[in-house]
């Protein structure tokens, strides 16, 4: 995970610049929010001109875009703010148009933003998993069902859920004078943007309205307050949990070890089981059966980005020495 | 799932990436930097915190709380007090 710690950022603070990248159509300005610099995968701010005319496409990467303000429509749908989409890899969208203009959040997950004119989708696209869905309108707010939760007045609409990695993206308000007095941190990294309100953190101070942040594994946030309610988006990219304590001055490392103690504390049997198959010596990367099947060790370990090795008794995360053929380009 | 379809990164692309990291490079100095001038207040909130969570009580779950012994509250290490990483 290569994208650093960017808390607090606010977007209102900076000008949107034109998206340049080859593909784009002209018409669509962006604010770089948080950027992985080993793979280009990003958050943006978005913000397409009154006419701006997308013609039929599809991305490489999955995209996730969110409508804050204006609206976007194809020939059968008009999508109004709320409006959210999760578009995996290859899955080409039809023509959008922004007549009146249109500002939204972008999230690419795994590789730089992409957009290749197309009427098809690529032969690897997954299109059952495609979600759009109007968060506004469609949903109703729900609880966190997570345990421990967050204090009462903390709602969430979960907008998409990845059973694999239990990462999700949510809309999540905080109601006028909501408090949590505890600090909290996750195994996962957690992003959020501000689509309205001012909330504040022990940390950080107060986050406003396009206030946002990346905020990488293990780091200590909260207590939390906000006076007047607050709208967000909130992603993470894999399972949340909330490791709550009261000591401010705890590190990320800490904090860690920490989890991993809780972890053999919850879960002896599994955490015996991988301390004993999954050492450094003797690095085995489990089988989920359901995605994994009987698949060959060695390639799903290169599917989980695990180290591992290959026979010649060095460790490696990936293979870097040949990035061009990695990313060889196939026919769409 | 296909996370991502291979494909060629142009040098157009590799430009805007490099360009994109180095203004995130400023980005982020520019918020440690923010952040080291919020010390001060910090330390008062995170005083008020541990004043609070003795009196009122911890957030254990949702809106269960635990009023903390005076014995159990943590005291500042003498290293510096860092909350970007
Ligand atoms: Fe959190």
């Amino acid at each position: 995970m290569a994208r650093p710690h960017i808390e607090p950022f606010v977007d209102r603070d900076v000008s949107f610049k034109k998206m340049t990248l080859p593909g784009f159509p002209k018409g669509m300005h962006y604010k770089m929010l948080s950027l992985d610099t080993d793979t280009g995968a990003c958050s943006m701010t978005v913000m397409y001109e009154n006419g701006y005319v997308q013609p039929p496409g599809m991305s490489y990467a999955d995209m996730e875009l969110f409508i804050m303000s204006g609206y976007l429509e194809s020939d059968e749908k008009r999508y109004t703010p709320g409006s959210y989409f999760w578009v995996p890899p290859g899955v080409h969208m039809p023509a959008l148009r922004a007549p009146r203009g249109c500002v939204a959040l972008m999230f690419y997950n795994y590789a730089e933003p992409s957009f290749v004119e197309s009427d098809s989708d690529h032969q690897l696209a997954e299109r059952d998993n495609l979600t759009i869905v109007n968060a506004y309108e469609d949903m109703h707010w729900t609880s966190t069902n997570f345990f421990p939760a967050t204090a009462s007045g903390c709602l969430v609409k979960v907008l998409r859920f990845d059973q694999r990695t239990q990462a999700f993206t949510f809309l999540y308000c905080m109601t006028p004078n909501f408090w949590q007095d505890n600090i909290s941190y996750h195994d996962c990294a957690e992003e959020a943007y501000h689509i309205w309100g001012t909330s504040w953190m022990m940390q950080f101070g107060n986050l406003p309205t396009g206030g946002y942040f990346w905020r990488p594994p293990y780091i200590n946030h909260g207590a939390f307050a906000c006076k007047l309610g607050t709208l967000a988006l909130g992603r993470t990219d894999s399972q949340l949990y909330n490791h709550f304590h009261f000591n401010p001055w705890t590190t990320p490392e800490e904090n860690r070890e920490r989890a991993a103690s809780r972890m053999l504390a919850w879960k002896p049997e599994l955490y015996r089981w991988i301390e004993q198959h999954g050492g450094h010596n003797h690095p085995h990367v489990p089988n989920d059966f359901e995605y994994d099947g009987q698949g060959d060790p060695h390639a799903i370990a290169h599917a989980h980005g695990v180290p591992h090795d290959h026979g010649d008794g060095h460790h490696h995360h990936e293979h870097e020495e040949k990035p061009k053929r990695r990313r060889r380009r196939r026919s769409n | 799932m296909v996370k991502v379809i291979e494909h060629k990164v142009s040098r157009e692309v590799k430009a805007w990436l490099k360009k994109e990291a180095a203004e995130q490079k400023e980005r982020y100095k520019k918020i440690v930097a923010e952040q080291e001038a919020l010390s001060p207040k910090r330390d008062k909130w995170v005083a008020d915190f541990l004043e609070r969570i003795q009196s009122r009580g911890f957030n254990v779950h949702a809106d269960m709380l635990r009023k903390i012994p005076a014995a159990e509250i943590p005291k500042k290490p003498r290293r510096r007090f860092k909350v970007v990483f």
